[in-house]
């Protein structure tokens, strides 16, 4: 197994709440992250998963340092880059890049496309003059734009292709590590395709390893190699992506993939297993946080936190009967979803197609 | 591709809509003529040693206080002292210009680091923004009465006083706006880069900030105008014999019932003035609003 290019250990993110103008004092703490564990190996992908305002984003600020943390480490290639001087933090931060979630809100847009692709560049001290030049035009045909492009405004490109500049930012000083934040959530479904597509394929070029924060299960499903899923800051399951979608362990887990749309009248909806909102991360609920929406909830959940425990090689989760519990028939549904044989060669076509149809444009581009 | 990595940063920042911003200026017709107007003015005020018809301190007694729009030479009449206010208007608006010019400038550069230092070092915000509170508690006035008293009457202590009343003012517009270009992924971006802070303040933060605080700057120029004209009325600014538009409506003030003009002149180019800032910053506003254009 290829050592870890990213380990966070017990990290930590209190975000503190404090009260009164004059002599303020801390009157509580949003847990944003409460003390969550991972790996990401070398050229993998580890996909963060979880509903909105679980700690996703924070984790992922937090691996990079753009935000402090409240307690823990965090290790990129062995290093933890919170014990780093601002000096040392910003040449580590060559190693380590990121992707948002919103193309319009992560490009500057008083600088062209040629100056923010340069920026990095400059700063890492990577490039000048003439070979900045070129390696801003190839990174620029590396995304699928072209190099007239560099001399534009970001106002000026549609959100797919403000994503490709994101990432060929990101990419600039060819970093090992990638937190993509997102990326493909403000974006159009077959502009989703596109940008995953082109994720997929750099990772296989340049070896990257990339911590993929989404809520899109069908997208983690296509990209990952494992799964994390959080719930109110916590990490309660992580396990590899095959594992992840046939057997779920923990409730959350099997709540979330239910509700994923299938296509097919056939597969039996699993909406409505888990109600009601996300309880405060102010204040969580005792025990294990998922009780309150847990269909499974026992006396114990209530009283007793579950461990993050190794139910097999690789499979870790955090439900006190995670071996009880069975799988719901809503999420094996989905797992051998009957599609018609017609269909099937119906979307083999439509496939091909779009492929020729990708390979052309890719073409003319360049 | 040259041109665009070597082009220097402040092209790159007027660049994008400026052509548009103009465009759109000339598309409003008040906006237009205030543009008009205020252009003119510049030009007159920055001419004025050339084409006033007469020296502004020249006195002549027997030619004092000639009614406006009689005499061909005398456009505007003359004062109490017989000296042609048409070329005191040109002067007058000459200084009162730079005395604004100045006094925004001053406390425009200091207002917009305050508030952008704030905005970015939370934890000097409240401290500075609570100094800022303290100084925008005192009105202009009250600045230029008590340094007047330190320093004597004349133009340096108004500019002076002008300029601390503006800062207050710009650190609270250039620290609301820094504090919504903070929460923007690109500054975390440009964190992300590894760029010092100083960088991400120059090219990040304040070219983003800088249309509000822009079009405040407008707004303020004719306030700024019009308490100076004040200060000067109360006699703190300009001493006579200098052509100062508040100075010149000062001294036509005793000699409001039988030769009005005196007064009324200055008064009207100041109010002028002022108005046309007024229009203009309105529709700036209206078009540099980044809601409405990105």
């Amino acid at each position: 197994m290829a050592p870890p290019i990213l380990k966070v250990d017990r990290l930590v993110k209190h975000f503190p709440v404090t009260s009164g103008i004059v002599i303020s004092k801390q009157v509580g703490a949003v847990k944003a992250v409460d003390d969550i564990s991972f790996e990401v190996r070398s050229g993998e992908t580890l996909a963060l998963v979880g509903e909105s305002g679980c700690g996703k984003s924070t984790t992922g600020r937090l691996v990079l340092r753009l935000l402090e943390r409240t307690s823990g480490h965090v290790e990129i290639d062995g290093v933890d880059i919170f014990s780093l001087d601002r000096q040392a933090l910003r040449k580590k931060r060559r190693d380590m890049q990121i992707i948002f979630q919103d193309p319009y809100a992560s490009l500057n847009p008083r600088m062209t496309v040629g100056d923010v692709l340069a920026e990095p560049l400059r700063v890492h001290e990577v490039a000048s003059g003439r070979a900045l030049r070129e390696r801003v035009e190839e990174l620029l045909r590396v995304v699928g734009l072209a190099p007239y492009h560099a001399g534009r405004y970001p106002h000026e490109f549609s959100g797919g292709q403000r994503q490709r500049i994101g990432i060929a930012r990101a990419l600039a000083v060819n970093p090992r590590l990638i937190v993509c934040d997102e990326p493909v959530s403000a974006l159009d479904v077959s502009i989703q395709a596109q940008v995953v597509n082109l994720l997929q394929d750099l990772q296989a070029k340049y070896g990257l390893s990339y911590l993929f924060i989404a809520h899109d299960l069908a997208v983690v499903k296509h990209i990952s190699d494992r799964v994390a899923v959080m719930y109110l800051g916590k990490i309660v399951e992580l396990t590899d992506k095959t594992t992840l979608y046939a057997n779920p362990r923990h409730p959350y887990t099997q709540a979330l993939l239910s509700a994923i749309p299938v296509a097919d009248p056939a597969v039996p909806h699993g909406r409505g297993i888990i109600q009601g909102d996300v309880p405060s991360p102010l204040n969580p609920p005792s025990g294990c946080r998922f009780h309150t929406r847990c269909p499974h909830v026992q006396d114990r959940c209530k009283a007793e936190e579950p461990a993050f425990r190794d139910l097999a090689p690789g499979h870790q989760v955090a439900c006190h009967f995670a071996e009880e519990i069975a799988v719901p028939d809503t999420v094996r549904a989905r797992q051998s979803s009957q599609i018609s044989d017609a269909y099937r060669r119906r979307l083999a076509a439509y496939e091909t197609k779009q492929a020729r149809r990708q390979t052309a444009v890719e073409e003319t581009i360049s | 591709m040259t041109a665009v990595v070597a082009a220097p940063a402040a092209a790159a920042v007027k660049a994008p809509g400026r052509r548009s911003v103009v465009r759109r200026l000339a598309r409003d017709p008040a906006a237009l003529l205030a543009s008009v107007f205020l252009a003119a003015v510049v030009l007159a005020a920055l001419l004025a040693p050339w084409i006033a018809p007469y020296d502004p301190f020249y006195t002549d007694p027997s030619k004092g206080m000639r009614p406006p729009f009689e005499d061909a030479a005398y456009f505007f009449g003359t004062d109490a002292q017989g000296r042609d206010i048409l070329s005191r208007l040109l002067y007058g608006t000459r200084l009162t210009l730079l005395m604004g010019l100045v006094a925004l400038t001053m406390g425009g550069i200091l207002g917009t680091a305050v508030g952008i230092v704030a905005a970015f070092y939370r934890r000097v915000d409240g401290l500075l923004m609570r100094v800022m509170d303290v100084l925008l508690s005192f009105p202009a006035i009250l600045f230029g009465l008590a340094i007047a008293a330190i320093t004597g009457p004349g133009l340096s202590p108004i500019i002076i006083a002008l300029a601390i009343a503006t800062v207050p003012l710009l650190a609270r517009i250039s620290r609301s706006s820094a504090l919504v270009i903070m929460q923007q992924d690109y500054i975390d971006a440009a964190r992300a880069v590894g760029l010092v802070d100083g960088a991400i303040i120059w090219r990040y933060l304040l070219p983003n900030c800088l249309s509000s605080i822009f079009v405040f700057s407008t707004l303020r120029f004719g306030q700024i105008i019009l308490i100076g004209a004040a200060l000067s009325f109360l006699g703190l600014g300009a001493q006579p014999p200098t052509a100062e538009l508040g100075t010149m409506a000062a001294n036509g003030r005793d000699f409001l019932f039988f030769a009005p003009h005196i007064a009324t002149i200055p008064s009207l180019t100041i109010f002028a003035i002022v108005l046309a800032f007024n229009v203009l910053g309105d529709a700036l506003r209206d078009i540099l609003d980044p809601r409405l254009r990105y």
